[in-house]
C-alpha cells in the first residue's frame, strides 16, 4: 500500500503535474498526425495500413536525410519538414496506385499482407541506405531552450508541436467538414457504392486520401526526428500506438483520433511516472477494455 | 479439395529418411518447416475455415514456447511432459481471449486479437524474475536422444504428424463443416440451429492448441525463447504462409510453410536484406497473381 501511494507522490506537485501534462500532449499530437491518417485511410478504404508506422519512420529519415547530423539552423527546419511530408506523400501515392488500388475487393487478408510487405521493404530500405545504427536530428536554435510559465520550464519545441498539432486538427477539420473535397470523402466513408453511382471518380479519392494519410504521417516523422533516435526499429512502437488510438477512438472517426491521441500520450506521461516498469502496458490495457466494451470506440459510430 | 493432396504421396518416404542424408544446418531447416506447417494449418483452421482473421496468432505459438521454457527452466518439469502441458496452457487462454473476441467481427475482432497480444508481449518483455525479460529465456535441457538433432526432427515429426491429423480430422468433421458453414453465411447457418458462437469459439480455442504446440517445439528447437515471438511482425507469419500456399485447401498451408521457411533459408543465406526480398515478394505475390489465388476465393468478399 505504502508503495503504490509512493507511486502517486507526484500527484501533490503542480509542477511534475504540468510538465508531464505538457509532454504527453505534445507526444499525443505527434501520434494524432500519425493516427489521423490512419484512421482516415481505413475509414475510406477499410484497410488498416500496417505501413502506416513506415511512413512515420521515412518522414524521419527524410529529414536526416536534408539536416544531417550536423547543426540545424530556421531555415533547414522548414525544408526538413516539407522533404517529410512529400516525400511520404509521392511514396503513399505510388504503392496506392501501383500495389493497393489492385486489391481493394480481394480478401482482408490479403490487404494486411501488401501493407506488411511494405513494412519489410521499408525496414530494409533505410538500412541499405542510411545504415543500421541510430541518427539523431538536432533543433534549430529558435526551437531550442525553455520558456518559464507558472514557475515551470517547458521546452520551446514541446509547446511548438502542440501548437502545430492543433493547427493540423483544424486544418483537416475544416478540409473534411467544410470543402467540397471533405465531403466526397466523407460519403466514399459512408458510402462508396452510392458514390461511385451518383458519378464520382471514387479512385482518386482514394488515392488521396492514402497520399494524404502517408504525408500526415511523414510530417509526424519529420516533426519527431529532432527528439527520437533515427534508427530502423523506429516504426514499431509507433504503429501500435497508433492502431491503439484509433481503436481507442472509433477507427475512421476524426475526432476520436484526436481525443484518442492525447488520451494515449498522457497515459504513456503519467504511466510512466507511476509504474515506470509496466508503463508500456498501460495503453494495451485501455485499447483491450475499450474493444470489449465498445468495439466501434468511443467515439465510432455503429456501422 | 483432395487434389492437392497427390504430389504429397511422395513425401512420407523422403521425410523418413531425410534427416540421415543431411547436414544438421538442413535437419532444423525442415524441423522449422514442420513446426511452421502444424502452426499454419492451425491459422487456417480460423482464416480459411472459419473466416476470421486475427492479427495477433503469435500469442498462442508465443505462449506454448514461454510455457515449455517456464516448466522446464524455472520449475525443472521434464520436456516430454513439459511439451504436453504447453498447448493446454495455450488453450486455456486462448479459450478466453476467444471468450471475448468472437463476439466481433472483421477488422474489430483482428484488432482485439492484437491488443491481446500486446498485452501477452509486454507481459513478457517486462517480466524480468519470471521469463527473462527482453533477452528471453534460454538453457532448455533436452535429455538423451532426443537432444541430438535426429532425435529431435523425429520427435518434431512424430508430434507435428499427430497434431496435423487431429486438424484434418477437425475439419472434415461436422464441426468442420458447420465452421464453414458460418463463416460463409452466419445468419443461414443459425437459422439452421448452428450455434456460430460456440463453432467459432470452439475453432478459436482448438487453433490456440495447436499454435502452442507448434510454439513448444520451436522452443525446444530454439533452446530459448524470445518475447519478438509475441510481436505484431510475428503474427504476420502464419498468414504470409497462409496466403502462400492458398488458404482455401487443407494442404495449403503446409506447402505455403514450406516455400516461407526454404525462401528465408535461402534469402539470409545470400543477404542480410531478405526481408526486403521477402517484402518484394509478397507484394508482387498478391498484386500479379490475383488470379491465380484469388479465383479460390471470390466468395470471401461480401
Amino acid at each position: 500500500m505504502q508503495s503504490l501511494l509512493d507511486a502517486f507522490a507526484w500527484i501533490t506537485n503542480p509542477t511534475v503535474v504540468l510538465r508531464e501534462l505538457m509532454a504527453g500532449a505534445a507526444d499525443g499530437m505527434l501520434l494524432f498526425l500519425v493516427a489521423s491518417g490512419l484512421s482516415l485511410i481505413f475509414g475510406v478504404t477499410r484497410v488498416i495500413n500496417f505501413a502506416h508506422g513506415a511512413f512515420f519512420m521515412l518522414g524521419a529519415y527524410f529529414a536526416y536525410m536534408i539536416v544531417g547530423s550536423g547543426v540545424n539552423s530556421s531555415v533547414n527546419f522548414p525544408v526538413m519538414l516539407l522533404a517529410a511530408t512529400l516525400g511520404t506523400f509521392v511514396i503513399g501515392l505510388t504503392f496506392e496506385v501501383c500495389v493497393l488500388r489492385r486489391i481493394y475487393r480481394s480478401a482482408q487478408a490479403f490487404q494486411l499482407l501488401v501493407t506488411f510487405g511494405l513494412v519489410l521493404i521499408c525496414g530494409d530500405a533505410v538500412r541499405l541506405i542510411w545504415g543500421s545504427s541510430d541518427n539523431s536530428v538536432t533543433l534549430p536554435p529558435s526551437l531550442e531552450g525553455f520558456v518559464r510559465v507558472f514557475n515551470v520550464n517547458f521546452p520551446v519545441y514541446r509547446l511548438f508541436l502542440i501548437a502545430v498539432g492543433v493547427t493540423i486538427y483544424a486544418g483537416l477539420w475544416a478540409l473534411l467538414y467544410r470543402s467540397r473535397w471533405g465531403v466526397l470523402v466523407r460519403a466514399a466513408s459512408a458510402d462508396r457504392d452510392m458514390l461511385r453511382a451518383l458519378g464520382i471518380d471514387v479512385g482518386h479519392i482514394f488515392s488521396a486520401v492514402f497520399a494524404l494519410g502517408s504525408a500526415l504521417a511523414g510530417l509526424a516523422g519529420g516533426l519527431a526526428a529532432p527528439i527520437v533516435s533515427v534508427g530502423p526499429g523506429l516504426h514499431a512502437e509507433v504503429l501500435t500506438n497508433a492502431l491503439v488510438i484509433v481503436a481507442i477512438g472509433g477507427l475512421g472517426s476524426f475526432s476520436g483520433s484526436f481525443a484518442g491521441a492525447l488520451l494515449v500520450g498522457e497515459a504513456n506521461a503519467f504511466g510512466t511516472l507511476a509504474f515506470p516498469q509496466m508503463a508500456i502496458v498501460v495503453p494495451f490495457l485501455i485499447m483491450t477494455l475499450v474493444l470489449i466494451a465498445r468495439p466501434r470506440g468511443l467515439l465510432g459510430r455503429p456501422e | 479439395m483432395n487434389r492437392s493432396w497427390a504430389p504429397l504421396l511422395l513425401l512420407p518416404i523422403a521425410i523418413v529418411a531425410g534427416p540421415l542424408l543431411v547436414s544438421d544446418f538442413w535437419i532444423f531447416v525442415i524441423i522449422q518447416i514442420m513446426v511452421y506447417a502444424l502452426y499454419a494449418v492451425a491459422f487456417n483452421l480460423l482464416l480459411g475455415y472459419g473466416g476470421m482473421l486475427p492479427f495477433g496468432f503469435a500469442t498462442f505459438f508465443g505462449l506454448g514456447a514461454y510455457a515449455l521454457a517456464v516448466l522446464q527452466v524455472r520449475i525443472g518439469v521434464a520436456v516430454p511432459i513439459a511439451v504436453l502441458a504447453a498447448p493446454f496452457v495455450a488453450a486455456t487462454f486462448g479459450g478466453l481471449i476467444a471468450y471475448f473476441c468472437i463476439r466481433l467481427s472483421g477488422i474489430y475482432f483482428g484488432m482485439l486479437t492484437f491488443a491481446f497480444q500486446m498485452l501477452a508481449y509486454t507481459f513478457f518483455l517486462k517480466s524480468y524474475y519470471f521469463a527473462g525479460g527482453d533477452s528471453g529465456l534460454h538453457g532448455i535441457v533436452i535429455p538423451g536422444v532426443l537432444g541430438q538433432p535426429i532425435g529431435l526432427y523425429y520427435l518434431t515429426l512424430c508430434v507435428v504428424s499427430v497434431g496435423i491429423a487431429l486438424l484434418w480430422r477437425i475439419v472434415n468433421s461436422p464441426f468442420g463443416l458447420a465452421l464453414r458453414s458460418q463463416s460463409n453465411n452466419p445468419r443461414k447457418s443459425l437459422a439452421i440451429g448452428i450455434n456460430v458462437a460456440l463453432h467459432r469459439w470452439l475453432a478459436f480455442t482448438i487453433a490456440a492448441f495447436f499454435a502452442g504446440l507448434s510454439g513448444a517445439l520451436y522452443a525446444l528447437a530454439n533452446q530459448s525463447v524470445f518475447p519478438d515471438w509475441l510481436d505484431w511482425r510475428s503474427s504476420a507469419a502464419p498468414i504470409v504462409m497462409t496466403i502462400l500456399g492458398g488458404m482455401h485447401t487443407f494442404a495449403g498451408p503446409i506447402i505455403g510453410a514450406a516455400i516461407f521457411v526454404l525462401l528465408q533459408t535461402v534469402l539470409t543465406g545470400v543477404t542480410q536484406y531478405w526481408a526486403l526480398f521477402m517484402g518484394i515478394l509478397i507484394i508482387a505475390i498478391v498484386t500479379l497473381l490475383p488470379k491465380g489465388i484469388a479465383s479460390l476465393f471470390g466468395r470471401r468478399d461480401a
